[in-house]
């Protein structure tokens, strides 16, 4: 008997469950509008807007679907009598890449990709409106609004040693605080470990988190990285407050990223630019660089 | 009109009036049927009196009453797999007979199918209702060497299994939180250990199983699509027996006796998983901290308190445990355990020999919960429901004509959709979203009444009357899903939401002759708690919510139709049925919504409706060396919300146009028997991906190239459909030993013969290099031998 359930044990554990490649008839799907924006506080590398199409699901393309030929503006609004009005004077060209010419430390970016929109020139302040204006070679026109809420700031961080990771480096676990105000605030954090260049775009960066003042308002919130970082690494923390209508998006946009499995719920993201896929997001940069203890 | 109790009881008043007007001066035959070698009550067996061509069968506790003009008679007592016993009577006073019914030995006892009446399938008002027995589930081929309730019942025409790693079950078009699954009349609110692969009927102590999946009789109700009543054994009063299995994740041990000879007996009944005791030795050191488990306890006694009184008690526990601990850092720590747990006291009087009564009282709980420790953050969540229930049913026996049931049901139910504690760093957290509280009463009447020699008539009311109250308080959010500090608080008992609803009920036969019937039925039911799911499938994390101001109770017509043929002096029982479905006010809830300690958990649902039409065949062969049955349905189930899918109707995820089970057993000897299983299903409709763009895009300045994330885009809901499901299992039984004193066999099964990779899920994973997204499906389970070792003594 004894013998009999060794081998049951081991077969048991070897059972996995299974898979096989399959081939699934998609019918086509009509190309929708995508527009990714951004306008921050701090680097003008995350000032842009992005312009594509989607692709039929199997196509084989993996590349940026960019929209070129469309006219983009961005303009920053002014608070007039509780009105906050977008003055055309004011209005800021973004050009496609492929169109401008040189720009310090952008010059090894292949021109070839379409439908990235740039001004170097362009700057953004907390507390201020911004009006995106999109209109596409086709006649297409779009428009958006967002807000760039007051910076908040990383109060204090702290770093714990404890053992050495497989690579033989130290484990380094970082837990900062900041002090969350008494209004709403929407938080959403990018971090860029051993950064080689500037970030421009924010997927550029390699890690992400989006969250709100849901459960602790007006206080101090904590935060913790449950897994170490590797002594030596430099890291730069991109802390950021948006807007809740960008909030919603970017939390949808989390989901929508991480979505797979038996148990995974089919759904599209919440965007807030009418009639697109996406969002025009504003945000206020609290920018902090940490180097971890060989 | 305001519906108020008065109203009710004096409608239920007057209802049986005008039945006890009807009833004449007759006398009364009337007792319990009892197993004579264990003293376990025999439901459903029949008494004929053979003089006047009329009979009875005996209740769901074993009882029977008979009214009889005076007169000599003999009485006929069968159940299937016992010896019919003829018993000559001079009927001229009422009379008590508590008969005592010895076991058949031969060949065909391993197999006996049912204990059901021999022509009830024919001539009984019951329809859309099956029976199967603790000991055929054992029977059939299984996985694991792990018998299943659950797996066993979708089997059955018109009940549809969820597929694998599943113990869902779909009865007509019906999501899996509209069956009512009582376990000795204790509801379970979650039925699956191992997230769903198993569930929690341990079957040595499941004594048979009934289903109702439409022709609902008014003395049941709180679910829209089916009642799932799992009646447990009572325990040998007579001798002390050990039952116990060994199977190949889990072993199961049961221990059963008299307490007093004769007179009660108690049964417990245990099972515990070890695949983690199992696998500890070949874990790496890096996974030593991890583990599964679960275990449950049934625990039942049983006490005959005189000719009058019965006393039973049953009870269950279970939990399902998992431990991860992270072998990269060691101050992180979770424990998730979940599980359910039941008791059930009930009291059977009988009045006089015309009037049997049940009282029962019962409390059943379902929780979860969830810590979690990493570096200074710890965390504990909560979540769960928690019912109180007083039931008190009556059975009035007023004449061989009519048969009156009455009585009624409360429940008093206590949602906790989330307490969470905990600390971060120097922050005590200590959040609870508002309890919920809801009274349910039920009152209803309803009379079996055999019209004349071709029609019978069961027709019912069930009165609801649902109440949510305080203490509760909600806050109110806006359109961006914030709180917008303006809080609504009610009282204790106050009532926040009030809905009194009538559920008529009513079936019809005409025997056309002995041999064959056509029967219809209407069915209205109305359900007040619903589980809040975003998988489609059972999960440890799915709530139960009540119904609200804003939520309100789901609601199902059902009307079937059905012709009904036996062959063969009953050995053959064949049956046509079609039954047309529609739902209202069904649940869905938006894409992406976070259930889970979610304030504001009603805005994420979408309210539509529902529709289920269908046919359904049966052929099954009762007695004999090989029994079976084969069940076939065609049917359409869709959804509609205006909110999803740009208001079209879709179709239902487990909508299932064709389904098919075979089962056969067949007897060789008495060494061996063989179990065969064959089933097919149309694939479940998902929603796949259309298109995919590329978002969060970045440029790496350094490697020259743009970072991009690729996102999905959803087209219509449901409108692909997976490959069909279908595979064959075979099990053999081989007796090893049986003596009076000692019985064993081993049960040998292969699961999937054939090898068929059943679609799980399926998933797109884009291929760099070749620029391609291609599509992998993922099956769980391919031919599998087990084996099972089951002993008693």
């Amino acid at each position: 008997m004894k013998h009999i359930l060794y081998i049951l044990s081991i077969l048991i554990i070897t059972l996995s469950a299974c898979e096989k490649e399959i081939e699934v008839d998609l019918p086509p799907s009509t190309p929708q509008l995508v527009v990714e924006a951004s306008v921050n506080t701090y680097s003008p590398w995350l000032n842009y807007v992005f312009i594509s199409n989607t692709i039929d699901y199997f196509k084989p393309d993996l590349s940026f679907n960019g929209v070129k030929g469309a006219t983009v503006y961005i303009t920053p609004g002014k608070i007039i009598n509780n009105d906050t009005l977008f003055d055309k004077a004011n209005r800021y060209t973004f050009a496609d890449l492929s169109n401008l010419g040189n720009i310090p430390g952008l010059d090894s970016i292949g021109k070839s990709i379409s439908g990235m929109y740039l001004n170097p020139l362009f700057r953004a302040t907390a507390n201020t409106s911004y009006l995106l204006e999109i209109s596409l070679a086709d006649g297409r026109v779009i428009a958006a609004r967002t807000h760039i809420p007051p910076i908040v700031s990383i109060d204090s961080m702290k770093v714990r040693y404890d053992g050495i990771g497989e690579t033989g480096k130290k484990n380094a676990y970082l837990s900062f605080w900041f002090n969350d105000g008494p209004e709403q605030n929407n938080y959403r954090m990018a971090l860029r470990n051993n950064p080689d260049s500037v970030l421009f775009g924010w997927g550029n960066a390699d890690s992400y988190r989006t969250f709100d003042d849901e459960f602790v308002n007006n206080g101090v919130i904590p935060l913790e990285f449950l897994r170490p970082f590797e002594g030596g690494d430099t890291l730069n923390i991109y802390f950021t407050s948006i807007g809740r209508k960008e909030f919603r998006f970017w939390q949808s946009f989390g989901r929508a990223a991480n979505n797979g499995g038996p148990f995974a719920t089919p759904g599209n993201v919440k965007s807030n630019i009418d009639g697109v896929i996406g969002s025009f997001t504003g945000y206020a940069v609290y920018f902090k660089r940490i180097i971890f203890d060989e | 009109m305001k519906i108020s109790l008065k109203h009710i009881f004096i409608f239920l008043g007057s209802f049986l009036f005008v039945l006890n007007a009807s009833a004449q001066k007759r006398f009364t035959i009337s007792g319990y049927l009892n197993d004579k070698s264990t003293g376990e009550s025999l439901i459903g067996a029949t008494i004929k009196v053979n003089e006047l061509k009329t009979g009875t069968a005996t209740n769901s506790y074993g009882y029977y009453s008979l009214s009889l003009p005076q007169g000599n008679y003999t009485l006929v007592f069968s159940y299937l797999g016992f010896k019919t016993l003829s018993v000559p009577i001079i009927l001229d006073k009422n009379t008590i007979i508590n008969q005592k019914m010895e076991v058949q030995i031969n060949e065909s006892k391993e197999v006996v199918i049912t204990g059901e009446r021999e022509d009830k399938n024919v001539k009984s008002t019951g329809m859309s209702r099956m029976e199967i027995t603790g000991q055929q589930v054992k029977n059939l081929p299984v996985i694991f060497g792990e018998p299943d309730v659950l797996k066993a019942i979708t089997l059955l025409p018109g009940i549809k299994s969820g597929g694998e790693g599943s113990t869902g079950f779909y009865v007509r078009g019906g999501g899996p939180d509209q069956n009512l699954i009582l376990m000795d009349e204790a509801v379970v609110y979650n039925p699956s250990h191992l997230f769903g692969f198993l569930s929690v009927f341990n079957t040595d102590a499941v004594k048979n199983i009934d289903v109702i999946k439409g022709g609902m009789p008014a003395n049941y109700g709180g679910r829209l699509s089916s009642i799932l009543n799992v009646n447990l054994r009572e325990g040998n009063n007579q001798k002390y027996v050990v039952n116990g299995g060994v199977g190949l994740i889990a072993s199961r041990l049961s221990a059963e006796g008299p307490i007093q000879k004769g007179r009660s007996s108690f049964l417990v009944a245990a099972r515990r998983t070890y695949v983690d005791v199992l696998a500890r030795p070949f874990l790496s050191d890096n996974l030593k901290g991890n583990s599964y488990y679960f275990y449950d306890i049934n625990l039942k006694m049983n006490f005959n308190l005189g000719q009058k009184d019965k006393l039973f008690f049953s009870g269950y526990f279970g939990r399902d445990i998992l431990n991860y601990q992270s072998p990269t850092n060691s101050s992180f720590h979770f424990d998730l355990g979940w599980g359910n747990s039941t008791a059930t006291l009930r009291w059977n009087h009988v009045f006089n020999s015309k009037l049997f009564c049940n009282t029962s009282a019962v409390y059943n709980r379902y929780d979860l919960y969830n810590n979690l420790t990493a570096g200074s953050f710890g965390f504990n969540i909560r979540s769960g429901i928690q019912d109180w229930n007083v039931k008190n049913d009556y059975t009035w026996f007023i004449n061989d004509k009519h048969q009156a049931k009455f009585g009624l049901n409360y429940t008093f139910h206590t949602f906790t959709p989330g307490i969470l504690t905990g600390q971060a760093s120097s922050i005590i957290l200590d959040q609870e979203i508002s309890k919920q509280y809801a009274h349910e009463l039920a009152v209803y009447a309803m009379d079996e009444w055999r019209i004349n020699q071709r029609f019978n008539l069961n027709a019912g009311l069930r009165a609801v009357f649902y109440d949510m109250v305080g203490p509760y308080t909600k806050k109110q959010y806006n359109a961006d899903n914030l709180p917008t500090g303006v809080e609504t608080s009610w009282k204790t008992n106050e009532s926040i939401a009030f809905y009194p609803r009538l559920e008529p009920r009513a079936a019809l036969t005409y025997l056309i002759n002995e041999q064959s019937s056509v029967k219809a039925s209407f069915t209205q039911t109305y359900q007040f708690i619903h589980l809040a799911t975003t998988s489609g499938a059972s999960f440890p994390v799915d709530l139960w919510v009540p119904s609200s101001q804003k939520v309100k109770p789901q609601l199902a017509y059902q009307y079937a139709l059905g012709y009904f043929r036996n062959f063969d002096n009953n050995k053959w029982e064949t049956s046509v049925e079609v039954y047309y479905k529609p739902m209202y006010n069904q649940i869905e809830f938006k894409p992406f919504s976070r259930l889970f300690f979610n304030q504001n958990l009603e805005e994420e649902m979408v309210f539509g409706q529902g529709l289920s039409y269908g046919l359904e065949l049966f052929v099954k062969k009762k007695v004999g060396r090989t029994t079976g049955w084969i069940g076939y349905t065609l049917s359409k189930t869709t959804r509609q919300f205006d909110e999803l899918n740009g208001g079209q109707a879709y179709f239902f995820r487990y909508d299932r146009t064709h389904d098919i089970s075979v089962v056969i057993s067949h007897t060789f000897n008495k060494k061996w028997s063989m179990n065969f299983v064959f089933v097919y299903g149309t694939g479940n409709a998902v929603t796949l991906p259309i298109a995919r763009y590329a978002y969060r895009v970045g440029y790496n300045v350094e490697q020259n190239k743009p970072e991009l994330t690729f996102i999905d885009v959803y087209g219509k809901i449901n409108d692909y459909r997976l490959p069909a499901y279908h595979r064959a299992d075979i099990s053999f039984t081989y007796v090893a030993n049986k003596t009076d004193k000692w019985e064993s066999n081993w049960n040998f099964s292969i699961y999937n013969i054939y090898n068929r990779a059943n679609p799980y899920f399926i998933y797109f994973l884009p291929d760099i290099d070749k620029l391609e997204v291609k599509a992998y499906m993922v099956y769980l389970f391919p031919i599998l031998p087990s084996v099972a070792w089951n002993f008693k003594f």
